[in-house]
């Protein structure tokens, strides 16, 4: 109460204040101060992005949360139908299905190729190698390579047939010629390893910029300390790397959620359940079968998950290499 | 000063606009005949001054130098054509569509996605109000009847092209099994189903090669042949009460058993060497595939015609339709009845190979010697025309697709060793689910 009083009076006097003001009104031919122009024009340079973010991101993704509560062919009259989306949704064992193979896809697919890409960039940022540059980009070119090609190149590699290249090598230990684009851990294991040969490179890359900005001093000092190189490894160069891990943990686990065009181009438009993503799953329900409700729930429910595994990882990535005894920093 | 921030910031948004256009979509292997789309493609043709200006959305074929003519002949229209990829194309006129904005005049749809369009009515002009009821009698009946509703008072869209389906086979295959390899021979030979299951057995027998390629072209020629197949013009989900898709199924299962079916996929490398080497002996399948063989195998001579045991059916084709959006329905419609004529029909076969949906084009000379000039035989042509006029209509509606997707999901299980039976109780749930939300 007292608060507002003061308050109120303030306002009082501010208004006396500015009443008593009106009247010389000399130099203020500016509406706008210097500092507030430059913030407009700050804004100006930023509108472009946000502008289409607000158009073709913010608005679909508003919409989406409205179409979930709704059955809609995208072409006649909505139909308000609460929760019913989400149930069906819950009870679809393809749902479920597609939830399960994208987190298999997705470990299998980022776990070893975050490993690898490490020590690969500790291989390239080593003093005994020569044509670094030739190494790196030779590393880094699978990432600017298309999807699409991507998947048919593997789909020619994967083979269905005996003939197929990976079914001949296996051939050669004995191993049944396999159906790739059927079989269930077939499929996800050429998912997969679609997916650890396109981004191998581009996290090899970061994990490098990463190495190079670690300080040389570090290691010479632990060399005359007498440390060895796993020393040098697991307590200089992944600690100093924290943020770099952090970053490609954190897009591979988007990424991994996200998963679409791999399979979408490996299993063929139809799809099937062995290889069925969870972006998939909505992409066949919404443009194949034009049932926008139902897809809609399945990206909010999507949307969630990616907010908890985000969160977990961040939980996890944030206690990489602290040192048990030393604590906390 | 301003003025000027305002403006180059307009630029940026401008310059971005245009970059993130840039369309690079997935070529559609599936459409065939598309092969050589160069994707997002727009071109203007008409004289400047033109009055009307119309946009026409295809995809597939290229209409442009009938266009050019149309022109010419009527220099107060302008015609814009968009042409994609099939799969863009659709995407882009369903979201204008939905959108209730920026459709064109005239919009070509695929003969697999005309029935979801139907539920849209509203959405487009009823060419029957144009007058369309004048033009019926030059169209083949099932193909005109794809185009109206289901009760028939709405008329949708014109067929500009069909794809009726026919059997290819190999008559070097059939001659090393001691079988008749001439294309008359043949279809004395194959006149049902179980003929061709017995000339399947013997070709496996004797050369231990399979008679088709995959079990996708053998269930939808089982499955053109029935007068009801997954839904009813009620839109009743069929598959469990009626007889004929279980009968499609069992028959194509059981083919797949005693190993007359392969596990090739269309469009895939062993396919295409397949029909190279006669690797198969049978595919059935439209008339857009002798182009796909001609293409593969340009100097085989092996490759022939016959007609599929029991009958044909539709593989493809496209309907032109005018959304309600048009500012010019008279223009649109005179445009359109103008470029599926019959004439134009026949030119666009000339020049494309698009089958004409028109009759009166397969007794054209034109068309004889245009059918005649591969698969060793002379009656190709005439061949070509009997199975487009044996075509029968049946309701699709507008999920086919995903029960068909789902059957086939099934066949191929049944290929990797799933128990028939079983597999079929699994596709009607999984269709269930699929269909039903």
């Amino acid at each position: 109460m007292a608060g507002l009083q003061r308050d109120t009076d303030k306002s009082d006097d501010n208004n006396t204040m500015s009443g008593s003001n009106k009247e010389p009104q000399k130099p203020k031919k500016r509406t706008f101060s210097q500092k507030q122009r430059n913030m407009a024009s700050g804004y100006m340079f930023i509108s472009p992005f946000y502008l289409l973010f607000a158009v073709f991101g913010i608005f679909p993704i508003l919409y989406s949360f409205y179409l979930a509560f709704f059955r809609w062919d995208g072409l006649g009259d909505m139909e308000y139908v609460g929760f019913n989306n989400f149930n069906i949704i819950f009870n679809d064992p393809l749902f479920w299905k597609s939830l399960y193979n994208t987190i298999i896809i997705g470990l299998m697919g980022t776990a070893p190729q975050l490993i690898v890409a490490l020590l690969l960039a500790f291989a390239l940022n080593s003093v005994l190698i020569k044509y670094k540059s030739v190494f790196r980009l030779a590393i880094f070119l699978p990432y600017v390579t298309s999807i699409v090609a991507v998947a048919i190149v593997f789909s020619v590699i994967f083979s269905n047939q005996e003939s197929g290249l990976v079914n001949a090598l296996l051939g050669m230990f004995g191993v049944e010629p396999i159906t790739w684009t059927r079989a269930e851990w077939g499929t996800k294991v050429a998912i997969s390893t679609m997916i650890f040969w396109r981004w191998v490179g581009y996290n090899t890359i970061i994990y490098l910029a990463g190495m190079q900005s670690i300080p040389n001093d570090l290691y010479e000092a632990s060399k005359i300390d007498g440390a060895s190189l796993r020393q040098q490894i697991w307590h200089i160069t992944i600690p100093m790397l924290k943020p770099f891990i952090i970053f490609t943990v954190f897009t591979s686990t988007i990424g991994a959620l996200q998963i679409f065009a791999e399979p979408h181009i490996f299993q063929g438009r139809a799809g099937r359940p062995e290889g069925m993503s969870i972006v998939l799953y909505l992409y066949r329900d919404a443009f194949g079968s034009n049932f926008f409700g139902t897809a809609s729930a399945t990206a909010i429910v999507l949307f969630f998950i990616i907010i908890i595994f985000s969160s977990l990882n961040l939980y996890f990535a944030n206690r990489i290499g602290r040192s048990k005894k030393v604590g906390v920093k | 000063m301003k003025e000027h921030r305002l403006l180059s910031a307009l630029l940026v948004m401008a310059l971005i606009v245009v970059g993130c256009s840039s369309n690079d979509g997935i070529d559609s292997g599936n459409a065939g005949k598309g092969a050589e789309d160069e994707g997002n493609d727009q071109t203007s043709i008409g004289s400047e001054e033109s009055e009307v200006e119309l946009s026409f959305w295809t995809f597939g074929a290229n209409y442009d130098s009938l266009i050019e003519e149309y022109t010419e002949e009527n220099p107060n229209v302008t015609i814009t054509i968009q042409q994609l990829d099939m799969e863009d194309h659709h995407t882009s006129l369903f979201t204008a569509l939905s959108a209730g904005a920026g459709a064109p005049d005239i919009a070509a749809i695929e003969v697999s996605e005309i029935d979801s369009y139907k539920r849209a009515e509203d959405k487009f002009i009823n060419l029957y109000d144009l007058g369309a009821a004048d033009l019926e009698a030059d169209y083949l009946d099932w193909a005109w009847e794809i185009g109206s509703s289901v009760d028939g008072d709405f008329l949708l869209g014109v067929p500009t092209d069909i794809e009726p389906t026919v059997m290819y086979y190999r008559a070097d295959v059939f001659e090393e099994a001691g079988l008749p390899s001439e294309s008359g021979e043949v279809e004395e030979l194959l006149q049902t189903w179980e003929d061709y299951r017995q000339a399947a057995e013997t070709i496996l027998a004797k050369t231990g090669k399979k008679m088709v390629d995959n079990s996708e072209p053998v269930f939808k020629a089982k499955r053109d042949q029935a007068s009801e197949q997954y839904f009813n013009e009620q839109g009743e989900l069929m598959i469990e009460s009626s007889p004929y898709m279980k009968q499609a199924y069992d028959d194509t299962s059981q083919w797949i058993e005693e190993g007359y079916i392969d596990n090739i996929g269309m469009w895939s490398r062993e396919w295409r060497n397949g029909i190279q080497e006669g690797n198969f002996a049978t595919l059935l399948g439209p008339v857009w595939m002798s182009e796909t063989i001609k293409e593969y195998a340009p100097d085989d001579t092996n490759w022939r015609v016959a007609h599929i045991p029991e009958g044909s059916g539709n593989w493809g084709g496209s309907w032109l339709t005018i959304p309600e959006e048009t500012d010019y329905p008279e223009e649109a419609y005179e445009f359109l009845t103008w470029l599926v004529a019959p004439e134009q029909q026949m030119k666009s076969f000339e020049e494309r190979g698009t089958f004409p949906s028109t009759p009166e084009a397969y007794d054209d000379p034109d068309f004889t010697k245009k059918m005649n000039d591969h698969y060793g035989g002379e009656n190709v042509a005439e061949l070509f025309a009997e199975a487009a006029l044996e075509v029968e209509y049946v309701h699709k509606g507008s999920l086919f697709e995903d029960v068909n997707e789902e059957i086939l999901i099934g066949l191929d299980n049944v290929y990797d060793g799933a128990d028939p039976e079983e597999e079929w109780q699994e596709v009607i749930n999984r269709v269930e689910r699929r269909v039903f939300r």
